[in-house]
């Protein structure tokens, strides 16, 4: 199936924000809650914000072809 | 030794993740770029067949013409509708451009993420992990 990458990436992000969950349940002491403020905070920020970018840039795509169909 | 307050086996479903989540993104972000290149081609394959339209409507509107007296509406018709259409192409062209720019940036952070700063959170976790099953053997040891 050819799916839109930013689709992709999405549904990934959310495969990984569940096993962080899973994860995140069990684990809670100080080297958790710096991992989670070092490492998973700003790398789902980072991922989000690059996935809503690349979505925005497919959806410019997608209008560029149809509407340069004549 | 303090007490261990971690599921083990979670924590390495999650660096078991985070390795997969690396390459699905790279790939994303390889399909994304790859697309970006496609349009731009695609546009300008789409520009250069109105430029090449439009110079064979202009020829045949300026053949009419010397010909003297004759109705050359339609071909002067065929002209503006060329030249349209390649100006709505060029158009296009610039927006993808400014588009693509907009994105640039964002998208070398988040390679960047999965160069270095994916990789550091994979050791790091490995680490914990190392450490807490550390921990754990002591604690069975000491039971």
């Amino acid at each position: 199936m050819n799916t839109r990458p930013d689709r992709d990436g999405e549904e990934q992000l959310r495969l990984l924000g569940a096993a962080w969950e899973g994860a995140a349940q069990h684990w809670r002491d100080e080297v958790a809650r710096q991992f989670e403020a070092d490492h998973w905070t700003p790398l789902a920020q980072q991922s989000r914000a690059y996935l809503e970018a690349l979505g925005r840039m497919m959806d410019a795509l997608e209008s560029a072809e149809r509407e340069t169909e004549f | 030794m303090r007490p261990v307050h971690a599921d083990i086996d979670a924590l390495k479903g999650f660096h078991e993740a985070l390795v997969r989540f690396r390459y699905a993104a790279r790939e994303a972000a390889d399909r994304g770029e790859a697309e970006i290149e496609m349009t731009r081609a695609s546009l300008a394959a789409k520009a250069s067949r109105w430029q090449a339209q439009l110079e064979q409507d202009q020829a045949e509107l300026d053949a009419c013409r010397s010909r003297g007296g004759a109705d050359c509406s339609a071909y002067a018709l065929a002209v503006e509708q060329s030249r349209e259409r390649l100006e709505h192409v060029r158009r296009w062209q610039q927006r993808v451009e400014v588009q693509a720019g907009e994105f640039g940036g964002v998208a070398s952070v988040f390679r960047n993420l999965l160069e270095s700063g994916v990789p550091r959170s994979e050791s790091q976790l490995l680490a914990s992990i190392a450490h807490l099953e550390a921990a754990r053997r002591v604690q069975a040891g000491g039971s």
